[in-house]
């Protein structure tokens, strides 16, 4: 019986990372610049590791699907936050509440699965980077030693109202500020945002050990055929959506 | 129940639907998940003499109905594709087309060479049409196109694919010149070059600025470069590539005079595309009362389609 249970479960993992499963929109909170937006599919059994990310697309749009972090779930659905701009993202911010969006995944490696679990890490956040941070503190509290989370503007507050955030247009601080003050020897780093903020922390951080920083890219196939996310590694060619999305800061000689 | 078998290129292929080189990779992803044996073939990405890195990120963009990429030619290389790739093709469960190219007719021959000492390997489709590297528009000068396929041929037995540009020099020559040179047909046609810009920055998007263009975007140009090449070339085979999504384009295209049709941004969509568009085509043939799928290629050629 177990075995026929774990088959089943195999079975249903993989056809949702080959299949499109089809979901709907059930709940969005919207900022000036961000949503938190939940998907919902009784078909959707998948279990999502911090870090990983799913696959959304609208109808038969055809158009590349967007990728998106997973922030939290629960059975049958999932959470994300997502920007205002974007076609699926525009999509995702507009629709009104019930419009079916498909999603399949999730792909990637979880954040756990690629990190020495006997240190503690700062996560590190910017924008809709803080998806997966908030996802991986709620799944790996035991490995995780605090947050900060940086935004522009202060509309984030209303979205994650207990959390504390670096609002560069309150403060003039960045992300990367804030880590400085915070950051001690010994701890490791996760981080996830846009490629400036992550270059700001190569340069900050580079020959420190146990920084590990998420990258992102246009997605494609999200199944490592296509080849659209391929970057170079240390360690050689790697794909964002298969080997990836964490990679050792040490690996990207070339963030900088 | 309605035949979609293909009787092309001395054998016989499930469907006339095929996966072209690139969004499918060597395949060997695809077995876990998707029913190759649905497929009439799979192409795989293009191999060249020495590895390549491709370009630099970003190397992909989403497009109104389509995407565009500037990969340019990432693989692992001939020596890489025959120790650790090669050997296990013979896991996929249908007809495999091992795209090639390379610097100089030599080059691509050097690679067509070697892939004839693999038993596994009878067909090869030369790729004289990347838009995302400096020397891949070769397709756009016939006598280049007849140089490289002259080579490929006296260094393959097997059946030999040119796969040309749709939006340099002229297909019908480019198409003259690799038949007569010995290809065993023509695949039309590749991405096409575009580009796109971050309206915030200002910036091209990709980061070799150009890309080449897929998906339904240039459906009409796919259809309309098939359409002429099947006027002019009655009897030659054509794998019409570009744009094919979903039944109704997959259809349009054999209409237009493909014998083969390839599916590349539609893979990288939906994984399941291929397979799903081979039942849909046999349900409408059914729906219909065709018999077999032969009946309707090439049909917009004729002044009364004849099978409808």
């Amino acid at each position: 019986m177990e075995n026929d249970a774990q088959r089943t479960r195999a079975a249903a993992l993989c056809e949702s990372l080959f299949s499109w499963i089809e979901g709907k929109l059930v709940a969005r909170t919207r900022s000036a610049h961000y949503a938190r937006v939940v998907l919902e599919s009784p078909a959707l059994r998948a279990s999502v590791g911090a870090g990983q990310f799913v696959l959304v697309r609208y109808g038969e749009d055809p158009c590349l699907p967007r990728a998106f972090s997973v922030m939290s779930q629960r059975p049958g659905a999932l959470e994300f936050f997502v920007k205002s701009e974007g076609r699926v993202r525009e999509k995702l911010w507009n629709a009104p509440i019930g419009t079916p969006f498909d999603v399949r995944g999730p792909y990637g490696v979880p954040y756990a699965s690629r990190i020495p679990s006997d240190r503690t890490y700062l996560l590190v956040a910017g924008g809709s980077g803080v998806a997966p941070m908030l996802c991986f503190a709620e799944q790996c509290a035991h490995l995780t030693t605090g947050g900060v989370y940086g935004f522009r503007t202060a509309d984030a507050c209303d979205l994650l109202p207990n959390i504390p955030l670096v609002i560069e247009e309150v403060t003039g601080l960045q992300a990367a500020d804030r880590l400085r003050a915070v950051w001690r020897p010994g701890l490791g780093i996760l981080a996830c945002g846009p490629e400036a903020m992550l270059r700001i922390l190569a340069n900050d951080y580079r020959g420190v050990p146990d920084v590990y920083v998420s990258l992102e890219a246009r997605i494609g196939c999200g199944i490592g055929t296509c080849l659209g996310c391929r970057i170079e590694t240390a360690a050689g060619p790697k794909r964002i959506c298969v080997d990836g999305p964490l990679f050792p800061m040490e690996d990207l000689p070339w963030l900088t | 129940m309605a035949d979609v078998t293909i009787q092309r290129l001395g054998r016989q292929l499930r469907s006339p639907v095929v996966l072209a080189s690139g969004p499918s990779g060597f395949g060997l992803e695809l077995i876990d998940g998707v029913d190759l044996r649905q497929v009439g073939a799979l192409t795989t990405k293009t191999i060249t003499p020495e590895p390549r890195a491709g370009n630099a990120q970003p190397r992909l963009v989403d497009c109104p109905a389509g995407a565009l990429n500037s990969i340019g030619l990432d693989n692992p290389g001939l020596r890489a594709f025959q120790e650790q790739i090669l050997p296990r093709l013979e896991e996929l469960p249908t007809q495999v087309i091992v795209s090639v190219t390379g610097p100089s007719p030599e080059a691509a021959a050097g690679v067509a060479a070697r892939l004839s000492e693999a038993s596994s390997i009878d067909m090869i489709e030369l790729n004289l049409s990347c838009p995302n590297v400096s020397e891949g528009l070769i397709g756009a000068d016939a006598d280049a196109v007849s140089a490289y396929v002259k080579a490929a041929r006296a260094a393959f037995d097997g059946v030999l694919l040119a796969k040309l540009p749709g939006d340099a020099g002229d297909l019908l020559c480019g198409t003259e010149a690799a038949l007569e040179a010995g290809a065993d047909g023509v695949t039309l046609i590749n991405s096409l070059r575009g580009m796109r810009i971050d309206w915030s920055s200002g910036r091209p998007f990709l980061k070799s600025i150009f890309g080449g263009l897929s998906g339904p975007a240039i459906l009409p140009i796919a259809l309309a470069r098939v359409y002429d090449v099947r006027r002019a070339f009655p009897d030659a085979v054509i794998v019409g590539t570009g744009g094919v999504v979903e039944l109704g384009s997959l259809v349009e295209m054999l209409m237009a005079g493909a014998d083969l049709v390839g599916i590349g941004f539609g893979l990288m969509v939906d994984p399941q595309v291929a397979c799903r568009l081979t039942g849909e085509l046999r349900r409408w043939l059914d729906e219909r009362d065709i018999q077999s799928v032969s009946e309707i290629l090439g049909i917009a050629q004729e002044e009364v389609p004849h099978a409808l």
